[in-house]
């Protein structure tokens, strides 16, 4: 423990580094959008940047752990759809507030564990077994609502979405602190040493005495619990849960993972860089916006820095050795 | 470290520098109004976006199009609908991708104080005035309308007997909903025709390929296809070839895309409902114009529909 403790903190200024290159490219980016338009540094838009933001960057805390751990949930999407449904549907029945946002979460928490477990137990890459998920739980969410969306709900629910806290809307306030939790449970519990244990070396992991399954279930549950959290989120702001709602949401999860300097070799990342990561999409896009740029352009736009922010994090990385 | 940074922000400057040059190139100084599509990679849609240029030109109108990646995101076309509140358009026309799931979407354009002007797909009443949201103008066809002339067609042609297959949008879209409504209405007057298969191919071409294929094995004796889209009876007419069928099932489209007339033409496909999306587009933004100098428009706009035949298309010209 103690001889990777130190290799850890050698590491430190690598991560520490890195995370500034990234926090770079987005202070750069905004500072780009403050000179060509006049609606970009605003208050109002920054907000409402934040809050474009946090469906995916909700998301890709959990894509950042099955990263992390080596692996890849490609379900995110579909399960935030199926979670989406099953709560409308709870909540349409006239269920308790609290307890139809739990089965909004229990859904979500259900399908990542069935990943864990197809994972682990059942021996399937990860890859295969959540492209499994994503049909299986897309699949479900349309046979469940025949296709069409529920829509209509409560204030109270609706809130959560359109809600403020000291003026910065509700889902912002919720996404700082799904963050700051998962930022503590990742750099200081043992669940987040084993996270990285794993990742980085998955025989050693289990040879150190790490119960690699449980812990590799417990973070493909934790993925999907978030996707349900979010879809609490985009029910809330759309006033509808669709069957096709979420669709790629995973590709953009991952992108966000990825630009945030999260390895997809595993063993490395943070969410720190994950939650810049999101934010970087949801500003590229928003700016985008503001200047009228033709949607075709955007999407070469969005690819382009997708790959300029991991070939820099590969030169760094080589550097860094 | 601090190359690669300085690189990268050349790069980012650079990329949008040149695409912001892109959007800016449209007459400056008119009123800025924004369409917003929900799509921009299908014919209909395109015509429509061309329509709304011209009509921005003639008015010196400043237009900006924009359209989600995908056209079922909802959620994307929300985001790009408050984007573009936040840079102050003076009206924004809406295609909705969720007849209710845009609502919220308005309700914040109501806020802003930006009139908002909705074009094809019907916002849900219901909805509409939960939320106590407004719109100030809609345009559109008559969908019910045109699902029905489709019907009344099939009817004829199969002589008032036979089996009928459906291929669906995307459930929920005010659009195909309401073809389909019309397109049973019209067959509930001929009891001998019925529909044995009525299935989703999401507004998509290889999708209306794949189940129309599947359609055709498990019924293959039906004698006709009613598609809610162009697009999917594009797809199925393929499957028809690739069946040896073509000919043999009459297949009845809807939009009026310039390959489903060449298709009538050639006799592949029998008959689709023009929809005259070039002028919805036009309407809107001229709608949007004169909602911005303080004028009143119609509450509601329809643009006439056109059951477009092999004959119609040889008897006249002006259904270019």
């Amino acid at each position: 423990m103690r001889l990777r403790g130190i290799a850890l903190r050698q590491d430190f200024f690598l991560h520490y580094g890195r995370q500034l290159g990234t926090l770079a490219g987005l202070l750069g980016l905004m500072v780009v959008l403050w000179a060509l338009t006049p609606h970009f540094l605003t208050i109002s838009n920054l907000l409402n940047v934040a809050e474009q933001a946090t469906i995916i960057a909700i998301i890709a805390v959990g894509m950042t752990f099955v990263i992390i751990t080596a692996g890849i949930d490609l379900s995110v999407g579909s399960v935030l759809a199926f979670s989406g449904v099953v709560m409308a549907s709870a909540l349409h029945q006239g269920v308790f507030l609290p307890l139809g946002l739990a089965a909004g979460l229990g859904t979500g928490l259900l399908c990542g564990l069935v990943n864990g477990l197809l994972i682990t137990v059942g021996r399937l890459p990860p890859f295969i077994a959540t492209l499994g998920m994503m049909s299986v739980a897309r699949g479900t969410a349309l046979m469940f609502t025949e296709g069409r969306p529920i829509s209509g709900f409560s204030e109270g629910f609706r809130s959560m979405a359109t809600g403020e806290l000291l003026r910065v809307p509700t889902p912002v306030v919720i996404m700082v602190a799904v963050y700051v939790v998962a930022h503590f449970v990742l750099k200081r519990t043992k669940l987040g040493r084993y996270t990285y244990a794993i990742g980085g070396n998955e025989e050693a992991a289990l040879l150190s005495g790490i119960s690699v399954r449980s812990y590799k279930t417990i973070v493909y549950g934790l993925a999907g619990m978030l996707s349900g959290l979010a879809a609490i989120l985009l029910t809330a702001r759309l006033n509808s849960a669709q069957p096709i709602a979420g669709m790629m949401y995973e590709l953009d999860a991952i992108a966000a993972t990825v630009i945030g300097g999260t390895s997809l070799m595993g063993g490395e990342g943070t969410v720190v860089g994950t939650l810049i990561g999101a934010l970087i999409m949801a500003v590229l896009r928003n700016g985008l916006n503001l200047l009228g740029v033709s949607s075709f352009i955007q999407q070469v736009v969005i690819g382009s820095v997708i790959i300029l922010a991991v070939l820099i994090d590969m030169a760094l990385k080589r550097r860094g050795r | 470290m601090k190359k690669d940074l300085i690189g990268v922000l050349l790069v980012i400057l650079s990329i949008t520098l040149m695409s912001c040059q892109r959007g800016s190139e449209q007459a400056d100084g008119g009123p800025r109004i924004a369409l917003v599509l929900k799509t921009a990679n299908n014919p209909f849609f395109i015509d429509m976006q061309k329509g709304a240029e011209e009509a921005a030109k003639k008015l010196g109108v400043n237009l900006i199009v924009q359209a989600a990646e995908r056209e079922v995101d909802v959620e994307k076309q929300m985001q790009i609908i408050e984007n573009l509140i936040q840079a102050r358009v003076a009206a924004l026309c809406i295609t909705p991708s969720g007849s209710r799931e845009v609502v919220p979407a308005i309700d914040k354009a109501n806020r802003a104080g930006i009139p908002v002007v909705i074009v094809d797909t019907r916002v849900d009443p219901k909805t509409l005035s939960e939320a106590k949201a407004r719109i100030a103008s809609f345009i559109g066809s008559d969908n019910y309308e045109g699902g029905k002339l489709a019907g009344e067609f099939i009817a004829k042609r199969l002589n008032g007997k036979g089996k009928v297959a459906v291929l669906e949008g995307i459930p929920g879209h005010e659009t195909g909903d309401s073809r389909l409504k019309g397109f049973r209405e019209a067959l509930k007057a001929t009891p001998g025709i019925e529909i044995v298969a009525s299935q989703t191919a999401n507004w998509e071409r290889d999708q209306g390929f794949n189940v129309f294929q599947n359609i055709l094995q498990s019924h293959p004796d039906v004698g006709a296809l009613f598609a809610c889209s162009d697009l999917m009876a594009l797809g199925a007419v393929e499957a028809i070839a690739a069946a040896n069928k073509t000919g043999q099932i009459v297949v009845v489209g809807f939009d009026a895309l310039p390959e489903a007339r060449e298709d009538v033409q050639k006799g592949t496909m029998d008959a689709t409902v023009a929809q005259f999306s070039a002028q919805m587009g036009a309407q809107a933004v001229e709608n949007a114009y004169r909602l911005i100098k303080g004028e009143q428009v119609k509450e509601e706009v329809v643009v006439p529909i056109k059951l477009i035949t092999k004959e119609t298309l040889n008897s006249s010209e002006e259904n270019k």
